[in-house]
């Protein structure tokens, strides 16, 4: 998997591409939590370009929301895939995290 | 090629590789996208339980058996580890409050069947997928 960081305005944006699984999870987890570290309040990771996420990938988020929250700051989740969106849905984790179907969207939920 | 055996290395990054084959094995057979992509991460659930559970870490291997039934997808996973039966483990709380905890979920909704042997050698997860 490999994660690329990027900063718009005091957004910082994570942009995924590969599978997200036990493999890989953990080092998307370490990514996210040294921003969650420094309390950043506004969080967008785009999947974009994620084919494949298992209960590993959605541990790794349902932690980081949870954090997010803690700090009143937010996390979104754009762009994603039927395959792994189905996933969430399955575990009803769709009710629960800010979904954006595009970057502007997910711009739009931060506010 | 209607049945393919296999042996695994209990370890996470035996996992992606054997993902790949098995998805391409399941184009093949003819298994529709969306029941494809089921099977593999429940597949991947149970490789994953078996790594961190039954062996914890340890070195030990994996007997895989996947073939093609006409209407139904069956995968065999056989392992020597500890015992771990799913049906034991309570369902979790929906959406989930704390991370964790959904693998076994997963696989119990993903696929059909789901059916669980303990013997002498080890364990036996048989799972099932009907292609429609």
């Amino acid at each position: 998997m490999k994660i690329h960081q990027k900063q718009k305005e005091e957004v910082q944006i994570f942009e995924l591409v590969g599978e997200l699984d036990f493999h890989t999870s953990p080092g998307l987890r370490d990514k996210l939590h040294e921003v969650i570290d420094r309390k950043i309040a506004k969080i967008v990771v785009n999947l974009k370009k994620v084919s494949y996420i298992d209960s590993s990938g959605l541990a790794t988020f349902v932690e980081a929301f949870q954090k997010v929250k803690r700090y009143n700051g937010k996390l979104v989740l754009s762009e994603l895939e039927p395959p792994v969106r189905s996933v969430f849905e399955i575990a009803k984790l769709d009710s629960v995290f800010l979904l954006a179907g595009s970057e502007e969207e997910a711009f739009r939920l931060l506010i | 090629m209607n049945k393919v055996t296999l042996e695994l290395p209990a370890r996470a990054e035996a996992l992606p590789p054997f993902r790949t084959q098995l998805q391409t094995w399941l184009q093949t057979a003819g298994a529709p996208q969306k029941a494809s992509s089921e099977i593999l991460v429940a597949v991947q659930e149970a490789l994953t339980n078996i790594v961190r559970h039954a062996y914890g870490g340890k070195e030990g291997k994996i007997d895989v058996c996947y073939e093609d039934q006409g209407d139904r997808i069956e995968i065999v996973l056989r392992d020597y580890g500890e015992s771990f039966d799913p049906s034991k483990i309570p369902a979790p709380e929906l959406p989930p409050v704390k991370p964790g905890g959904l693998g076994l979920y997963l696989i119990k909704t993903l696929m059909d069947q789901v059916e669980y042997q303990k013997n002498h050698e080890g364990n036996r997860l048989r799972l099932v997928k009907f292609k429609k």
